[in-house]
């Protein structure tokens, strides 16, 4: 996938140069930045001033060469913001709106209208009119739409910022069923990091129109160059297990892929469920001997790998069988004389592990 | 009601509906072009469809004759194929189609204008071209306005007088109208036929009033 194209907007030009080799590439950035702009452009439905789009080895668009394919052959699927369905048509209209001209683009038959219907699991949903669905279902009908007219290439555009924070957690797993059970290329954009972290496995950061970082995921939120554009933290994820839970006690209990296990707030999810937590980097303190008599429900031992001190604050990567990234003032390195190799103890409160993903 | 009041009164309803039928697919092309296209002489169309609705009706009435006569282009070349139009009842149909067609336009451009582009936008992702996408997205999305539109023009083209007297004179049983046969009770002191078609009048306003209200309710409920 190539994109590379010059926009003019109003206070400033956007210029990206990208050429990406992922299945889910997050684009973050401050409002502002030009990142529904590109997907836009990506989607045809936005003037390149120059530049060259290619997807799957089939040029969109070329300046140099006079191509510029319609939208509607660009077997893109666009899911905006809003999800913008069709108000006059019921849900079921809507999400076969593309399905008419899909057969001749792309000819798998994993999105058929079951097999979508199931994985979004809108299907109680169909008969409906789409001024009496919730905005999440709203965003599953959005998205099924773009699935079903077979696209080569997925563009998201924060598809959860509109949403309160319950209906988050429900949405996110049905993205990474499309990430996983469809082999659909996603470009996505947010500006939060942990959909991010959980969904990507290509982190672009833009700022004024130009690409400031690109990388792995945690390469990109680590590295000093994006710390101060981030204003959501950093945050752990990982794969967890879930072994034990105890509602009395508030909490339950799980193993993460290193056999690690961690307290997290209590959850009814039937035991041996897998699921994602988070903990933000800034929630987690670390000790250099280890503390008595604390209230928090998890303490790990690791040593300090990295350790990138930027203008205001410092990042420290520590190796507790997990990789851990938690953000500290330079005064607290400072003061615990913090190197690499040095042994710590991580704190984190129960309730500092959030799940993620519903 | 008496037979000659039942003719009047059907001929304008009829040659009313023949006219917005007619203009109904021109005006909705019109409309939409001007609500969605932009280029240079847009403003100069603008005017020229808007012009009926500006100028006084038994002006445009003259330069229709001017067009229609038999002494014009236009005319001749209608009549060497057998279309009179002048003094004909296809004369009272084009001064009610003429005269009507901007108010059609007028509402149906701005039912076009209200619906989100992005729709459009988003349909032409899911790969429909742009004739499904008007039919599919955009004019099921604008239909009230066209279907206003449609009332006005009609209720416009019951009420047109001094257009359809220039072109197609006020011939009884052959070219006059409700609003023509108004006129002409009047002025012939016939009181009590000019007082039933009033009352015709006022029944065909009170259902054109009460539909456009229905349609407004509809509106507000979704």
């Amino acid at each position: 996938m190539l994109l590379r194209c010059r926009i003019p907007l109003s206070t400033f030009a956007l210029e990206v140069d990208l050429a990406l080799d992922s299945r889910v590439a997050a684009i973050l950035g401050p409002s502002g930045a030009g990142k529904t702009t590109l997907l836009e452009a990506v989607a045809g439905l936005r003037h390149i001033e120059s530049g060259e789009i290619e997807i799957g080895g089939r040029t969109l668009f070329s300046s140099a060469r006079g191509i510029d394919v319609p939208p509607r052959e660009r077997a893109v699927g666009y899911v905006p913001q809003d999800p913008t369905l069709f108000p006059h048509l019921s849900v079921r209209g809507n999400i076969l709106f593309g399905t008419r001209n899909a057969v001749s683009r792309n000819g798998s038959t994993e999105f058929s209208l079951e097999h979508v219907v199931a994985l979004l699991e809108i299907g109680q949903l169909l008969d409906r009119s789409v001024h009496h669905i919730s905005g999440g279902e709203a965003q599953r009908v959005a998205l099924a739409r773009a699935l079903l007219s077979r696209p080569r290439l997925l563009l998201l555009d924060e598809p959860l910022a509109s949403l309160d924070i319950g209906l988050k957690e429900r949405i996110l797993p049905y993205l990474k069923r499309v990430r996983d059970e469809l082999a659909v290329p996603m470009i996505y954009v947010t500006h939060n990091t942990v959909e991010a972290l959980s969904l990507a496995d290509w982190m672009i950061m833009l700022a004024h129109g130009r690409v400031t970082a690109q990388g792995v995921p945690h390469a990109v939120l680590t590295s000093g160059a994006v710390l101060d554009e981030i204003d959501s933290g950093l945050e752990n994820v990982f794969e967890a297990v879930l072994i034990d839970s105890n509602a009395d006690d508030g909490r339950s209990r799980v193993r993460l892929e290193s056999g690690t296990c961690l307290f997290i707030p209590y959850t009814p999810k039937p035991l041996n469920s897998r699921f994602q937590i988070g903990i933000a980097g800034d929630d987690i303190l670390v000790a250099t001997q280890k503390a008595e008599n604390i209230s928090a429900g998890n303490v790990l031992e690791g040593t300090i790998r990295g350790l990138d001190i930027a203008a205001r604050q410092a990042i420290l990567r520590v190796d507790a069988k997990e990789e851990f990234y938690v953000r500290l003032t330079p005064t607290a390195v400072r003061r615990l004389a913090l190197s690499v190799g040095v042994n710590v103890y991580l704190i984190i409160k129960t309730r500092s592990c959030v799940i993620l993903g519903g | 009601m008496s037979a000659e009041i039942w003719q009047i009164t059907l001929f304008s309803l009829a040659v009313a509906l023949a006219s917005t039928l007619l203009i109904l697919p021109i005006g909705i092309a019109v409309a939409w072009v001007l609500a969605r296209k932009n280029w240079a002489g847009k403003t100069f169309v603008e005017t020229i469809v808007m012009l009926p609705l500006v100028m006084p009706p038994v002006a445009t009435g003259l330069v229709l004759l001017k067009i229609f006569g038999r002494r014009s282009p236009v005319g001749a070349w209608l009549y060497d194929r057998g279309v009179e139009v002048v003094f004909n009842p296809k004369g009272v149909l084009i001064a009610m189609a003429v005269m009507s067609f901007p108010l059609l336009v007028r509402s149906a451009r701005s039912a076009f204008v209200e619906v989100d582009p992005r729709l459009e936008q988003i349909a032409s992702t899911l790969g429909a071209a742009g004739p499904r996408i008007f039919f599919a997205v955009t004019l099921p999305l604008a239909w009230r306005g066209v279907v206003a539109g449609c009332l006005l023009a009609y209720s416009r083209a019951l009420g047109e007088f001094g257009a359809t007297i220039m072109v197609a004179g006020n011939i009884p049983g052959r070219t006059q109208t409700l609003s023509l046969a108004i006129y002409s009770f009047v002025q012939l002191g016939q009181d009590h036929e000019a007082l039933t078609l009033l009352g015709v009048t006022i029944v065909l306003a009170f259902i054109a009033v009460a539909l456009s209200e229905r349609l407004a309710r509809s509106k507000i409920k979704t």
